[in-house]
């Protein structure tokens, strides 16, 4: 920790020192105005899709025909299955041409938008920040609630410090599933996968995947995104590629008010107000920080050439 | 709850202007929007452009029925009818269903990933028809 307050995580209101020198951030529709309202366009058009996939699985079945795999039109297959493609040409079970091409779209997304397949395409994620968002009105509307979940943060501040080294878990996650795979033939991270459970409602999916899932969603009424914080392998893969791009978020430190807010509404809890340029590999490139900050040209985004994304 | 904020940052020298450091062009975020959609688009629509984007093993870039020919037990899926592979590999449905102990009364038209238990999957029947030649 530094010596900033602690961050406050799905908190619905601004720091009370902050009024008056700097914009309230925006609320409800108010939010959707400009890039997050696109932002959540996108989300919103892609997760209708995957339910439409489902419902249509699930029609064409019952009628005893052929329809598209969920599971087919999932990226993470494609990195799962890539080491027995690769070396042996063939795909494991559940895994299509469709898991591969989806997979080079993410990884290709990574290097030219960092973690943007996360802030902007994944429906997971979309979940979660709908959870989130359902606690911030919670939060606002009924009092018992927020000041249940100020108890909650102070009392959960000692775990702070397993924070980072829990962030490191999503990787051995990735290192697992993509040996698993190529050891056994078989998708090992499938069993776990709430993403899988989500799309496999009702058919496949085992109990293990929805327990997994609720947890994230649980979960997700108390940390912003605690999925694609600490397990998820596709984040994993995606944030390994994104330290190659040349586009990443810029602070100036001649500009900035110090308000805080780009920190404060990070769903990743990144520290944006403590670095000059952001290169972690946790961004999911949702731009709420910029949308956040009320000083013109204190905290964008630029591209930068050669390669690497540093400084 | 509170947590930690991640750290995993790069911070240079507050007091070097980025802008004398290294100039670099400011991408609006709109287009970065853009971006996003028009690159992931883009690579899904290549791939279903050049039939590449298959979302099923059951038929081809052609829309054609995959069918098993038994020739290789590679090529059986969990998605086939266990009647179906009987056939094509030329072993007596009966045998096959007694094999892996199956109800003898099992329709031919069931799919193989129906049919697992801790007996029968699609990897024990590949290596099964493997060993029987």
């Amino acid at each position: 920790m530094t010596g900033q307050p602690l961050v406050i995580i799905n908190d619905p209101v601004a720091s009370p020192r902050d009024r008056g020198t700097i914009r309230r951030p925006r609320r409800g529709f108010a939010a959707l105005r400009g890039v997050q309202g696109f932002r959540r366009g996108v989300q919103l058009v892609v997760a209708l899709y995957i339910a439409w996939v489902v419902i249509d699985r699930a029609i064409v079945a019952a009628a005893g025909a052929m329809g598209t795999s969920p599971e087919s039109i999932c990226p993470f297959g494609g990195i799962e299955t890539i080491v027995t493609f690769l070396t042996a040409g063939v795909f494991v079970p559940h895994v299509h041409s469709s898991n591969l091409v989806l997979a080079a779209a993410v990884l290709l997304l990574a290097f030219t938008a960092r973690g943007a397949f996360c802030g902007w395409i994944c429906p997971l994620g979309f979940l979660q920040d709908l959870a989130a968002g359902l606690s911030s009105f919670v939060q606002r509307r009924v009092p018992a609630a927020f000041r249940g979940m100020r108890a909650l943060r102070r009392s959960a501040a000692p775990l702070a410090v397993i924070d980072r080294p829990l962030r490191l878990l999503k990787y051995v996650v990735l290192a697992w599933a993509i040996w698993g795979t190529a050891a056994f033939g078989v998708m090992v991270f499938r069993d776990v996968d709430p993403w899988i459970a989500l799309l496999d409602i009702g058919r496949e999916s085992t109990g293990l995947g929805m327990v997994v899932l609720a947890l994230t969603l649980v979960g997700a009424l108390f940390v912003d995104r605690p999925w694609c914080r600490y397990a998820c392998p596709l984040g994993a893969a995606n944030g390994i590629v994104a330290r190659f791009s040349p586009v990443r978020l810029e602070r100036s430190a001649a500009t900035c008010v110090d308000c805080n807010l780009c920190t404060k509404s990070c769903p990743m809890g990144i520290e944006v107000a403590e670095a000059t340029v952001i290169t972690s590999a946790d961004c999911i490139g949702c731009l709420e920080c910029v949308e956040a900050c009320p000083r013109a040209g204190a905290l964008e985004l630029r591209i930068g050439l050669p390669f690497g994304g540093r400084a | 709850m509170n947590l930690a904020k991640n750290k995993e940052t790069t911070t240079v020298d507050a007091t070097t202007p980025i802008a004398q450091a290294k100039p670099r062009r400011r991408i609006p975020p709109v287009a970065y929007g853009l971006l996003v959609v028009a690159v992931f688009a883009g690579v899904i629509g290549i791939g279903m452009a050049s039939g590449t984007f298959q979302t099923s093993g059951k038929t081809t870039a052609g829309g054609e029925r995959v069918a098993p020919r038994g020739e290789t037990v590679t090529e059986i899926k969990g998605w086939m009818a266990i009647g179906d592979v009987a056939d094509a590999w030329a072993v007596p449905l009966p045998e096959l269903l007694a094999a892996f102990e199956l109800p003898a009364d099992t329709a031919p038209a069931t799919a193989l990933k129906d049919l697992e238990s801790d007996l029968f999957s699609v990897t024990a029947l590949r290596d099964w028809l493997q060993a029987r030649g």
